[in-house]
């Protein structure tokens, strides 16, 4: 009983970091139809920028004061994420806005190629994984017989809130407005003053956000970062997206428990144990794919003239 | 600016031509095989020094010339001569700024001045401005129809010369991988010369030309190519490092023509292809007899390929099931997952299949009447290197792949897959059966990638999960989408460039993911249709019509575009 709960306490960590690479895949795929492939590598980006402000902007005494260094090294991998994901949208997506569909996505492709490798060159030490600071209160919690890592909690609590924040946003605000227009007819968003460009820049710009601040978070607990992680958890946030039918934010975010959950529960109680846990949630991603393309909340697919 | 094109040419060709004779840098290169010529300095360094200048001093000639003579696409032609001459100008120049430690290594340090790069470097980059200025002029084709004998013997000089041109390049600077400081910058000056004359030949409608000459000989070319293919072992390739090279090129080639089957006709785009290579490469490993291997069985090599190919066709046919239900970017996802299980299986060692992480080791080499296929050959008192026979086998086995490529390609199956790639629900109001021939598309591919794979089993004589992961399926991709989708030409170059320029840019290996990542987008971005690009892949790509004429071109054009005009008109 104690091994299920820690398992399910786990897993609801793990989901929690999904959730916030998998809103930006959602977000993306939403408004232009695109499968951003390189997201996983906006969540890279972003932890390495929370490494590269701990190790280089922060003097050494601020670094021992958690308050001080993690506000600032989320603040710090924000803003790398939002300016790598610019910098991607204008110069690489952009252009091919009325391509045919395989050419952004062998684009996204070649950009994911581009940024591990850009990082695993040019960030000092990262041709293998590098050690991240633990830049939250380091005590653990005891809750009953399970322990959680006091930085686990804090990515729970952040990513529920963020999502919450962001649903919020979406549904209430008048740039939310906008952008569920853009997503439903961006020719018709036009028409009704909207400029879709804006709502592009601003939709990966919130992704990006989202994932850098996944991305130090992610550092923070795991203690150590290398320029593959963004790969392997877009993977999986982009299954997560999947599952709860992508362009649904809150289909993104439960969708990611779910495949928290299966990945903890599989490491203990499926054969194979922790080998395959891979392996389960890809066969789980690509049954929803075969008998519900459209997800747990997504619409059935509409063609488009 | 349209009435300076002419004297903007000219003067950048002299500056070229002038920059070429100057010294380029002011210290000596003297860590290299040449310690006491290598100056750099006029043409008394050795000829793989300072060859560049000679590729600069026929440039700037040809743009002389060429601006000069009446010509059929003047402006493509010194296009070409300008990117050439930029390329081969730039390329020493940096090397020499790096190599040299700053900008004294071009300029003047220790009173030696070098002006010959900087100069050269404006000279063509004036030459190119000035091409980009000429004034549109009406096109005229050339296609003259020759008797049957002379044009075999045209394709006949211009296969030969195709074949010294790639051992050329693939020797250019150095031979047999031997470590030479200069090989890099060598090799692309050779590269940027090479493509520059490739440019002129066909914007004056050479290459249009004999491709059309072979399309009227196709058996003959045919001949001729695979003459050339096995010709290649006698060449300055004929030793045992370039064996090994030519090999790889050529399995990794048969199978990204087997992924343009999938990707190219059909239009289903499969990220997880390396896969099914994989399975091919196992199940030959583990009827192989070796030591490692689950079964103890031992089958003839032709069979257990066979065996290969029906195991990887059966998985492809699995793989691609669920196109029946899904479609475009979430195809390409179900196939990302399918290469990421089998990654991840085969790396656990599953049913103890594939040996996991130590792989499956020492499968024995094949033979032939006794021979070995790795060991080296003598035929008619002409000593082979070793491995020849792997790349006679190799050869057969890209021969059979395009066989069966082209064959489809211009059969109904063929069709009816392009017509799926174009539109699918307009494919099936055809009476098109989509289904079954999407599932069709991906067992074919996978039936071919898995014979590839027992071939490369055997080559390499170990088989391990790490030949095969994503990485590998991106670079098949990428190969197949630099050559240009659909077409077999296409995927063999891409696979040639993909495979070979990191072995000859071994000192910048480092970077090699990074500039594929970087030729993706770019590719995607400038030329999406690839380098050799299908007829209806142009027209449906790029702005252009069947014929390869830009529709932007401000010139007069034959009304035959019918694709392109559909095009230019959405």
């Amino acid at each position: 009983m104690g091994t299920l709960l820690q398992q399910i306490a786990n897993g609801l960590i793990f989901g929690g970091l999904i959730a916030m690479v998998a809103l930006g895949y959602t977000m993306v795929y939403g408004i232009i139809q695109l499968i951003n492939f390189a997201h996983g590598e906006i969540f890279m980006t972003g932890a390495f920028g929370g490494l590269a402000v701990y190790s280089w902007v922060l003097p050494p005494a601020a670094q021992q004061i958690w308050y001080v260094a993690l506000p600032a090294m989320l603040v710090g991998g924000a803003i790398v994420s939002v300016v790598v994901a610019l910098l991607m949208e204008r110069f690489a997506y952009r252009p091919l806005r009325n391509a045919p569909r395989l050419a952004p996505l062998i684009t996204a492709l070649g950009v994911s190629v581009f940024l591990q490798e850009l990082v695993r060159i040019f960030f000092p030490g990262a041709s293998s994984a590098v050690p991240f600071p633990n830049a939250f209160i380091t005590a653990p919690l005891h809750i009953g017989s399970i322990t959680i890592p006091a930085s686990g909690l804090l990515m729970l609590i952040v990513s529920v809130v963020l999502s919450i924040v962001l649903e919020t946003y979406v549904n209430g605000s008048r740039m939310g407005r906008a952008m569920r227009a853009t997503a439903q007819d961006p020719d018709t968003a036009r028409l009704m003053g909207i400029n879709p460009d804006r709502v592009i820049v601003l939709t990966f710009a919130i992704g990006a956000v989202l994932a850098g601040v996944g991305g130090v978070l992610y550092g923070t607990y795991i203690h150590n970062v290398d320029p593959y992680i963004g790969f392997q958890n877009g993977l999986f946030a982009f299954a997560a997206a999947v599952l709860g039918g992508i362009g649904s934010i809150r289909g993104a975010v439960i969708g990611a428990f779910v495949i928290g959950l299966i990945k903890n529960l599989a490491d203990i109680y499926l054969p194979g144990g922790t080998a395959y846990d891979y392996v389960w949630i890809f066969i789980l991603l690509i049954a929803v794919l075969v008998f519900r393309p459209q997800g747990l909340f997504g619409e059935a697919e509409r063609v488009r003239a | 600016m349209k009435a300076m094109a002419r004297p903007l040419i000219i003067v950048g060709s002299i500056v070229v031509i002038i920059g070429a004779l100057l010294p380029w840098a002011t210290f000596v290169l003297n860590d290299g095989p040449y310690p006491d010529k290598a100056t750099l300095e006029f043409f008394d360094a050795p000829f793989g020094l300072s060859s560049f200048r000679l590729y600069l001093e026929i440039l700037g000639l040809a743009g002389l010339v060429f601006c000069f003579v009446p010509l059929r696409d003047k402006i493509r032609v010194l296009k070409a001569v300008g990117w050439g001459a930029l390329g081969v100008a730039l390329i020493n120049t940096l090397f020499i700024i790096g190599d040299g430690g700053g900008f004294g290594a071009v300029t003047v340090a220790d009173g030696v001045t070098a002006f010959g790069g900087i100069a050269a470097v404006i000279g063509a980059a004036v030459l190119l401005y000035g091409a980009f200025q000429l004034p549109a002029e009406p096109k005229v084709v050339i296609n003259p129809k020759l008797p049957f004998w002379a044009e075999w013997l045209i394709l006949l000089v211009a296969f030969v010369a195709l074949l010294l041109l790639i051992t050329e390049t693939l020797t250019a600077g150095g031979h047999s991988g031997v470590s030479d400081p200069y090989i890099g910058p060598l090799f692309l000056s050779y590269l940027s010369a090479a493509g520059a004359l490739l440019g002129v030949l066909w914007a004056v409608g050479v290459t249009k030309w004999i491709s059309d000459m072979s399309e009227r000989h196709r058996i003959f070319s045919i001949v001729v190519l695979v003459a050339c293919a096995v010709a290649v072992p006698f060449t300055s390739l004929g030793n045992d490092y370039w064996m090994t090279i030519t090999a790889n090129i050529g399995v990794y080639a048969a199978t990204a023509i087997g992924l343009n089957i999938v990707v190219g006709l059909a239009g289903l785009l499969d990220l997880g292809y390396v896969a099914f290579m994989g399975i091919g490469a196992f199940v030959a490993a583990n009827l192989s007899g070796a030591v490692a291997a689950e079964f103890g069985i031992r089958l003839p090599f032709l069979l257990a390929a066979i065996v290969a190919g029906i195991v990887a066709g059966l998985f492809g046919a699995i793989v691609g099931s669920p196109t029946l239900r899904v479609r475009g970017d979430y195809l390409a996802i179900v196939t990302l997952a399918f290469g990421e299980i089998f990654v991840r299986v085969s790396q656990n060692n599953i049913g103890g299949l594939t040996g996991g992480s130590n792989a499956i080791p020492n499968i024995p080499d094949l033979s032939l009447f006794g021979t070995g296929f790795n060991d080296s050959l003598t035929i008619g008192g002409v000593q082979l290197p070793s491995g020849v026979l792997y790349y006679f086998l190799i050869v057969v086995l890209v021969a059979l792949v395009m066989f069966v490529f082209g064959n489809l390609k211009n059969s109904r199956i063929g069709r009816a897959w392009i017509a799926i790639r174009e539109d699918e629900d307009v494919a099936r109001a055809m009476g098109v059966k989509t289904g079954k021939l999407k599932i069709l598309a991906f067992m074919t591919g996978a039936t071919l990638a898995g014979l590839a794979g027992a071939v490369f089993a055997h080559k390499l004589a170990t088989a391990s999960y790490d030949s095969f992961q994503f990485n590998q399926s991106v670079t098949l991709l990428a190969a197949v989408i630099l050559g240009g989708m659909g077409t077999i030409p296409g995927a063999v170059l891409g696979a040639a460039l993909l495979f070979v320029l990191p072995e000859e840019l071994r000192q910048f290996s480092d970077y090699r993911l990074l500039f594929f990542g970087l030729a993706l987008v770019v590719i995607m971005r400038f030329r999406p249709q690839g380098l050799i690009a299908d007829r209806h892949r142009r027209a449906e790509l790029a702005d252009q019509d069947v014929t390869g004429e830009s529709l932007d071109d401000t010139v007069i054009k034959e009304p035959v575009a019918v694709a392109g005009a559909k095009e230019a008109g959405a």
